[in-house]
């Protein structure tokens, strides 16, 4: 059987070229980069090479990247870190209400802590407006914290306004005011320039943009102050403790450095499979729904509900015919939240709990689009039969 | 755990699926925490279930759970049909993880509903 993984979202396959130029660092090249003598001096080299190619992914400097164990820790290390940092100027934080759960996660640790949060709606669309960050900024807010892209539906958020904006809150007087965007989803598939955006921070991760998993970065703008979350050693200029996973960062730094010079192509081809797979779907399958603003939005991702029929059934139908995707609902012990991300757009439970995720990469083929195409009409159709949510529509009409 | 092979042949090729004209026990049951919702229909005679037929709308292990309903209890006696438990279900099944076992209640429930409604 065929296997087409449409899951890029997820994870991605690493790159044979980031393979290559992490293995000599699993064998010969194997030292501790905190050593001073050869092997440790060797393994420092590799990783400040590393640190410069990510660095010019994204336009900033080398020594404004810390290096983490992934986009989790980045994300946890960007929000806790500033806001022990703050404290003392504010306990307000601005977010949104489609984050991903390591942001969620860290917001709502803080909002047990006594912190406030005013969660910016998304609207039918699945993006933030700058005016609501606006209205909800406030003399003690030191955090802004919005996605560049949302990883379920992709869509593109307002980030170069919304740090002009901060600039200006900063201009007039609001010193204490930190922006930060989860750009986890975003790197390697739309360009990122820190400068642009004006953002103090940035959360990178390798594994989705074909390097390792278990390595992941948050850029720190220069002057701008965090607290550590890993304490105990000296790594990362003291703010990120633990010895260096010195194979995982050079691969880090190979998959940036191939994600930046080939990021149009990628791009490019990328986008077109998906659009093929999206017209394809909507001539063949009636009812169904594409969540989230198709004009703005990541040139991989396709976010689809199908009514009458649930995700996860869908999902493992589709698995078994050798196509890989992801639903953001999930059920376990009789308790279903679907989506948190497609109901933020207002749509409901059904809908909800209907959304599909398919996400494409470099590695993909128009036969793999098409074969998806067929897996997924029959699947659905092969569900609808079965769905008692048909039968009532066909009652109804 | 991973799904048996069973479960996924009752994912690919449901068995007994449908509505059932002539049906004289009917009824639908919806967990109503998760929203997962099972149809069984039976026509039953002389104390026996003739023909069960199921629709399924939910995760996959109850589409799983409603296809091995309805080919269990077809031709089965009353009686033995309100014996049936849960975990004869998931044992039919090839086993199912604990956070989904839901499923089998959600059938067992449907299955004593449509019993109880038959006329």
């Amino acid at each position: 059987m065929r296997r087409v993984y449409l899951d890029h979202s997820a994870t991605t396959p690493l790159d044979t070229r980031v393979l290559e130029a992490m293995l000599p660092y699993l064998t010969g090249t194997f030292g501790n980069a905190s050593s001073v003598h050869m092997f440790g001096q060797q393994a420092r080299e590799a990783i400040d090479k590393a640190r410069r190619q990510l660095a010019s992914l994204i336009n900033a400097r080398a020594n404004e990247i810390i290096f983490t164990s992934g986009g989790t820790e980045a994300n946890n290390l960007a929000i806790r870190g500033i806001c022990q940092i703050a404290e003392s100027h504010g306990r307000h934080l601005i977010t949104s209400e489609i984050e991903h759960p390591s942001v969620r996660g860290a917001v709502e640790q803080l909002e047990k802590q006594g912190w406030e949060v005013s969660r910016l709606q998304v609207y039918r669309d699945g993006i933030v407006r700058v005016d609501d960050v606006r209205q909800a900024m406030r003399p003690d807010t030191v955090l802004v914290s919005v996605m560049t892209a949302n990883n379920e539906i992709g869509t593109i958020q307002p980030i170069a306004e919304i740090g002009a904006l901060v600039s200006e809150e900063r201009a007039a007087g609001h010193r204490h005011l930190w922006f930060h965007t989860d750009a986890v989803q975003a790197a390697g598939r739309i360009p990122i320039d820190v400068q642009a955006l004006g953002c103090d921070l940035l959360s990178l991760s390798a594994h989705k943009i074909y390097g390792p998993k278990g390595a992941g970065a948050l850029f720190v703008r220069r002057g701008v102050r965090v607290t550590p979350q890993q304490v105990g050693g000296h790594q990362e200029r003291e703010r990120r403790a633990g010895t260096e996973p010195v194979a995982n960062l050079v691969g880090f730094g190979m998959a940036a450095e191939l994600a930046r010079s080939e990021i149009t192509d990628r791009s490019e081809y990328i986008c077109g499979l998906r659009n093929r797979f999206e017209r394809e779907l909507e001539t063949r399958i009636p009812e169904i729904v594409f969540n989230g603003n198709r004009k703005h939005r990541l040139p991989h991702l396709s976010n689809i509900s199908f009514r009458f029929v649930e995700g996860e059934g869908l999902l493992i139908h589709l698995d078994l015919n050798g196509v890989a995707v992801s639903t953001g609902s999930a059920c376990s012990s009789g308790t279903l939240e679907p989506s948190p991300v497609i109901r933020a757009l207002g749509h409901n439970d059904e809908l909800a709990r209907g959304s599909i995720r398919f996400s494409f990469g470099k590695n993909n083929t128009a036969e793999d689009v098409d074969y998806a195409v067929d897996a997924v009409t029959r699947a659905v159709e092969s569900l609808r039969a079965l769905s008692p949510l048909t039968r009532v529509m066909v009652l109804d009409d | 755990m991973p799904y048996s092979e069973i479960f996924n042949d009752h994912i690919a090729n449901p068995r007994n699926a449908g509505e059932l004209p002539g049906a004289n026990g009917v009824a639908e049951e919806t967990n109503p925490v998760c929203g997962d919702r099972l149809r069984l229909s039976l026509i039953i005679k002389n104390g026996r279930i003739e023909t069960a037929r199921f629709l399924a709308y939910g995760c996959a292990p109850t589409l799983a759970c409603g296809s091995v309903l309805a080919m269990t209890v077809s031709g089965m006696r009353i009686d033995e049909a309100l014996q049936l438990t849960r975990k004869q279900l998931v044992d039919e099944l090839g086993g199912l993880a604990a956070q989904k076992q839901h499923a089998a209640a959600l059938a067992i429930e449907t299955l004593r509903s449509a019993i109880s409604n038959s006329k």
